[in-house]
């Protein structure tokens, strides 16, 4: 998955070409919904760090997501993600998020999470927290 | 967990569950193992470094969570319900616990619900201590048309 540079918003946009490993169905040849999910996390995170009080460097981690899967995704597609931050306190984050077909612009699925920041960040303190997401392209 | 006895007439079956892994590329790639015990069917993850997401901690990813819930749960489906096609998931809803660390995972599953069209279950995963889940989920699948949904027995609005 990569950030959607040319996007103007609102939050963050990646987007994530299709690929045979993130099949859930080697005879439909869709996307795993939990591909899907993973991506929906990832970028609302990132949607997080790019919100104007956001203090570079604090951790996070996510409480719970909710996915609605609407519509199974073909992997020709690519799919694209937007997160929008919808309240900040320092403390916990709530992020809204769609992926939709980026040519087509079907509605593929919603979702919903809460991050707690701010957490642990492992035994060596004095480096900065990595990003919340790793990526899985 | 998922008791081996279920309502519906159908025996367990995991060669239709691992036919049902080795027909997502997707679990494949996240390493999704197959096993019987005691308390029905686990899945089983081995830990590896592309599938952590913080990696000061270091910590699995929050989605690699979520994914191999999604998989126990439809799995655990295709198990006790013994089905050759696969369900669809239409929502879940993950509550992450602790942080998932750089170890095996194992996970489970048990159907709360199992109607003709739709099944509703709870999955849970978890990797040293089964007493200390690292999340839990909520999962509702759409079952695949049998001939009795399909005959127009149900009247769909």
């Amino acid at each position: 998955m990569v950030l959607d540079e040319a996007d103007t918003g609102p939050g963050v946009a990646v987007l994530l070409p299709g690929a045979a490993r993130l099949s859930g169905d080697d005879q439909d040849e869709v996307f795993h919904t939990g591909v899907i999910l993973a991506t929906l996390d990832n970028t609302a995170g990132w949607c997080i760090r790019d919100h104007p009080d956001y203090v570079e460097g604090t951790s996070m981690a996510t409480l719970d997501l909710r996915v609605d899967f609407v519509t199974p995704a073909s992997l020709r597609e690519t799919l694209r993600v937007r997160a929008v931050c919808e309240g900040f306190d320092g403390d916990i984050a709530f992020v809204r998020a769609t992926a939709e077909t980026l040519n087509t612009k079907v509605l593929i699925a919603t979702g919903q999470a809460t991050f707690m920041l701010g957490t642990p960040s492992g035994p060596n303190l004095a480096t900065p927290a990595n990003p919340v997401g790793g990526s899985l392209e | 967990m998922n008791k081996p006895v279920q309502a519906g007439g159908s025996l367990p079956s995991l060669a239709l569950a691992q036919q049902q892994l080795i027909k997502m590329p997707y679990a494949a790639f996240l390493g999704v193992s197959l096993r019987v015990g005691p308390d029905g069917l686990e899945t089983s993850t081995r830990s590896r470094a592309d599938l952590i997401g913080n990696t000061n901690l270091p910590a699995l990813h929050g989605g690699v969570i979520g994914s191999l819930l999604d998989i126990t749960g439809m799995l655990t489906l295709v198990f006790l319900k013994a089905l050759d096609q696969s369900p669809r998931l239409i929502d879940m809803d993950i509550d992450y616990l602790r942080s998932g660390q750089a170890q095996p995972t194992h996970g489970r599953a048990e159907i709360v619900r199992g109607g003709r069209r739709m099944a509703n279950l709870r999955a849970v995963l978890w990797q040293d201590d089964p007493e200390r889940p690292i999340a839990i989920g909520r999962l509702q699948f759409l079952l695949p048309k049998t001939e009795a949904t399909r005959g127009g027995l149900e009247v769909s609005r």
